[in-house]
C-alpha cells in the first residue's frame, strides 16, 4: 500500500516536472508544444551518453543544460516568428519539429532500448515501513520537489519571476510597463526545454530509453495539462499527482485495464469540468 | 469583417450550377475507369493505397475546412474500421453482410457522441484531447488482446462472396482502386451537396463566429459534433477498405504517425476547395513511397516538409490552385482581396 503510494508520487512527480515545462511555455507563448515529448527524450539519451563518460552527474547537468539551448534555438527561430499567426499554424509546425528530432535520435542512438544503472550512492534499496524501496525513486521525489520549489519561489519572489507572470497575463501591457518581452521568450521556452531534458534525464534509469518514450510521456502530459487545466501550475500539480497515483495502484489491482485508466479519467474529468480541475469557465 | 467576406463569397459561389465540378467528376472517375484496365499492377497498386490513405486526409482536412479544428487523432475512427472488418468477418452475430454495413454509420455515431464533449474544448485544447484519445485506442488495441490479438494483430478472413458478388477482385490493385474511387467521388458528392445547403452554410457561419451564429438562435453545438462525427465516418470509410484490401490490421493503423500523417497530407492539399486533402493524401504518398526507398530519414524530411509547408504556404496546394483561379476570372485586373487565413 505504502509503496504503491511512493510508486505514484514518483511517477507523478516526474509527469509534473515535465509538464511544468509545458505549461510555462505555455502560460507566455499560448502554444502548446508538441515536441515537448520530443525534448524529453533527447536529454534522456545526451544525459545517458554524457552519464557514462563522466559520471551521472554530469549527466544530469547535460541534459538539462543542451535542452535549455535547444529551447532557445526553438523559441528564436519557430516561436518568436510565428507569434502573429494563428497558434494551430505553430502546433503544427512543433509537431514537424517533433518528428525531426525523434529521427535525430534514432539516427544517433539507433532504435534499441538503452538501461543506465542509477548512480552507486542511490542504487541501494531504503527501508520504508518494514519494505524495501530503491531510494533511486526517493531521489526523483526529492530532486523533482526540489525543482518544482525552485520554478514556484522563482515565479513568486523573483523579479524576473515576476515579469514572466506579467508577460503571460498581458504581454502588451507588460512591455508598455518596460519589461523586455523580447528577452523572456527565449528564457522562458529554454527553461521549459530545461525541464523537459532534467525529467529526461532524471527519468533515465527508473524507466529504461527506447525512441517511442518521447511520444508515450508526451500524450500523457498532454492529459495531465488538459485535466489541470490548461495554463496552470497548480492544475498540473493536482492532476499528476493524481495521475501518478491511478497508475501505480491501476498496475496492481487491474493490471488489464491500467494503461487505460489515464484516458478513462480525463474523459470523466473533461465531461465533468470541460476547462479542466483549475481552468476558469471559457 | 473578414468572416463576412467569406460568407459571401461561399453564399455567391453556391448559387451558380457548377457545371464544371459535375464535368471534372465524371473526368476523374472515366480516367480512373481507364487507369484500371492499364497492366501496371504495382502503380495501380500504390495508387489504391494511396486513394484509402486519403479518406483518412478527406476526413481531417474536411474537419477543418467546416470547424477550423485541428485533429491529431483521427487515426481513431480509420483503425476503428479496419479493426471493424475484421472483427466482422471473424466474431459471431449477425450476416458480415450486416456487419460491414454497421460499421461506418457506427463509428460516425461514436464520434458525434464524442464530439459533444470534446467540441467543449477550442483549438489547442481540441487538439490535444484528439491526440490523446487517439493513443488511448492505440494502447486499448495493444492491451485487449482477446480481441484484437494485441500487437500481432489479426488477419481479415474475408468471405468469398460478399452481397451475393465474389470478393476475388477486393484485394486486386485494379479492383480495389475503382472501388475506392468509386466510394471517394460519392461521398465527395454528398459533402459538396452537404455543403451548399443550409446546414452547411450554417455550420461555415459557426466557424467564422460561433457567438454570432447562437446569437441568431442557432443550436451551434449539435452540428459542430455531427461535422465532427462526419469527418470521422470518412476516416473510417478509408479503414474499412484498408483492412479488405490489405487482409491484416495491426494497432499500426491506431499509432499518432498514422493520424500525424493524415493531418500532413491535409494541409499540404490545403482546404480551399475540398478535394485539396486528397490531392495531398496521393501527392504525400507517392512522395513517401520515392523518399523511403532513397533515404532512412523520411521521417525527419517529413518533418521539415510539414514546417516549410505550414510557414511558406498554409493553403497548401489547392490554395495555389484558387490563387491561380482568380488570377484567370479576374484578368489582369486587381489580385482578389486576400481570404481570412483559416486555422491551418
Amino acid at each position: 500500500m505504502l509503496t504503491n503510494t511512493l510508486n505514484g508520487l514518483v511517477y507523478g512527480s516526474l509527469l509534473f516536472v515535465l509538464s511544468s515545462g509545458l505549461v510555462l511555455v505555455y502560460g507566455l507563448r499560448r502554444v502548446v508544444n508538441f515536441s515537448h515529448g520530443a525534448l524529453y527524450m533527447l536529454g534522456a539519451y545526451i544525459g545517458y551518453s554524457i552519464a557514462l563518460r563522466y559520471g551521472f552527474t554530469a549527466g544530469v547537468l547535460a541534459g538539462g543544460l543542451a535542452l535549455g539551448l535547444v529551447g532557445i534555438i526553438l523559441d528564436l527561430v519557430v516561436f518568436r516568428n510565428l507569434s502573429d499567426r494563428n497558434p494551430l499554424v505553430t502546433v503544427i509546425v512543433t509537431f514537424g519539429v517533433f518528428l525531426v528530432l525523434e529521427d535525430i535520435v534514432k539516427s544517433v542512438w539507433g532504435t534499441q532500448n538503452y538501461t543506465l544503472d542509477p548512480p552507486a550512492a542511490l542504487s541501494g534499496v531504503v527501508e520504508i515501513g518494514g519494505n524495501p524501496f530503491p531510494a533511486y525513486r526517493l531521489f526523483i521525489i526529492g530532486a523533482s520537489f526540489i525543482m518544482a520549489m525552485i520554478l514556484a519561489i522563482w515565479l513568486k519572489f523573483g523579479r524576473t519571476g515576476l515579469f514572466v507572470r506579467a508577460a503571460s497575463f498581458d504581454p502588451s501591457v507588460a512591455a508598455m510597463c518596460g519589461v523586455r518581452t523580447d528577452l523572456l521568450g527565449p528564457a522562458v521556452v529554454g527553461l521549459g526545454a530545461a525541464f523537459a531534458g532534467f525529467s529526461g534525464i532524471i527519468a533515465a534509469p527508473f524507466l529504461s530509453l527506447h525512441p517511442a518514450m518521447g511520444s508515450e510521456i508526451l500524450v500523457l502530459s498532454f492529459i495531465v495539462s488538459v485535466i489541470g487545466g490548461l495554463g496552470s501550475f497548480g492544475g498540473a500539480f493536482l492532476s499528476a499527482m493524481l495521475l501518478g497515483q491511478i497508475q501505480a495502484f491501476g498496475t496492481v489491482y487491474m493490471p488489464e485495464l491500467a494503461a487505460l485508466l489515464p484516458y478513462l479519467l480525463m474523459s470523466l474529468i473533461l465531461v465533468w469540468r470541460p476547462q479542466g480541475l483549475s481552468g476558469r469557465a471559457a | 469583417m473578414g468572416g463576412q467576406l467569406r460568407m459571401s463569397r461561399s453564399i455567391r459561389q453556391s448559387t451558380r450550377f457548377p457545371i464544371g465540378e459535375i464535368v471534372g467528376v465524371i473526368a476523374v472517375g472515366l480516367s480512373g475507369l481507364l487507369f484500371a484496365q492499364l497492366d501496371m499492377p504495382l502503380l495501380q497498386s500504390l495508387m489504391a493505397q494511396a486513394l484509402i490513405l486519403s479518406f483518412l486526409a478527406f476526413g481531417i482536412g474536411y474537419l477543418i475546412r467546416m470547424t477550423g479544428w485541428v485533429s491529431f487523432g483521427h487515426a481513431g475512427p480509420f483503425g476503428l474500421g479496419a479493426y471493424g472488418v475484421a472483427l466482422a468477418f471473424s466474431g459471431p452475430g449477425p450476416a458480415p453482410e450486416v456487419m460491414l454495413l454497421l460499421i461506418i454509420p457506427g463509428v460516425t455515431l461514436l464520434y458525434f457522441l464524442v464530439g459533444l464533449v470534446v467540441s467543449r474544448l477550442e483549438g489547442i485544447g481540441f487538439a490535444m484531447l484528439t491526440l490523446a484519445l487517439g493513443q488511448g485506442l492505440f494502447v486499448a488495441a495493444t492491451k485487449f488482446r482477446a480481441v484484437t490479438g494485441g500487437s500481432d494483430g489479426i488477419a481479415v478472413s474475408l468471405p468469398r462472396r460478399l452481397f451475393g458478388l465474389t470478393t476475388d477482385l477486393l484485394q486486386q490493385p485494379h479492383g480495389m482502386l475503382v472501388f475506392a474511387l468509386s466510394f471517394l467521388l460519392i461521398v465527395y458528392v454528398f459533402l459538396r451537396l452537404f455543403e451548399r445547403s443550409h446546414l452547411g452554410r450554417l455550420t461555415v457561419a459557426i466557424r467564422e463566429n460561433e457567438e454570432r451564429a447562437r446569437f441568431l438562435g442557432y443550436r451551434t453545438r449539435a452540428l459542430r459534433a455531427a461535422v465532427y462525427g462526419i469527418s470521422c465516418g470518412i476516416a473510417s470509410i478509408g479503414g474499412v477498405l484498408f483492412g479488405l484490401y490489405q487482409g491484416f490490421v495491426s494497432p499500426d493503423v491506431l499509432t499518432w504517425g498514422m493520424s500525424g500523417s493524415g493531418l500532413i497530407m491535409a494541409i499540404l492539399g490545403g482546404s480551399s476547395f475540398l478535394w485539396g486533402p486528397i490531392v495531398g493524401a496521393i501527392v504525400f504518398f507517392f512522395t513517401r513511397e520515392w523518399l523511403t526507398e532513397n533515404t532512412d530519414h523520411w521521417l525527419a524530411i517529413l518533418g521539415i516538409a510539414l514546417i516549410v509547408i505550414m510557414v511558406l504556404w498554409p493553403k497548401g496546394l489547392s490554395g495555389g490552385v484558387e490563387r491561380l483561379l482568380a488570377r484567370l476570372r479576374t484578368g489582369s485586373g486587381p489580385v482578389p482581396v486576400e481570404l481570412r487565413r483559416k486555422a491551418a
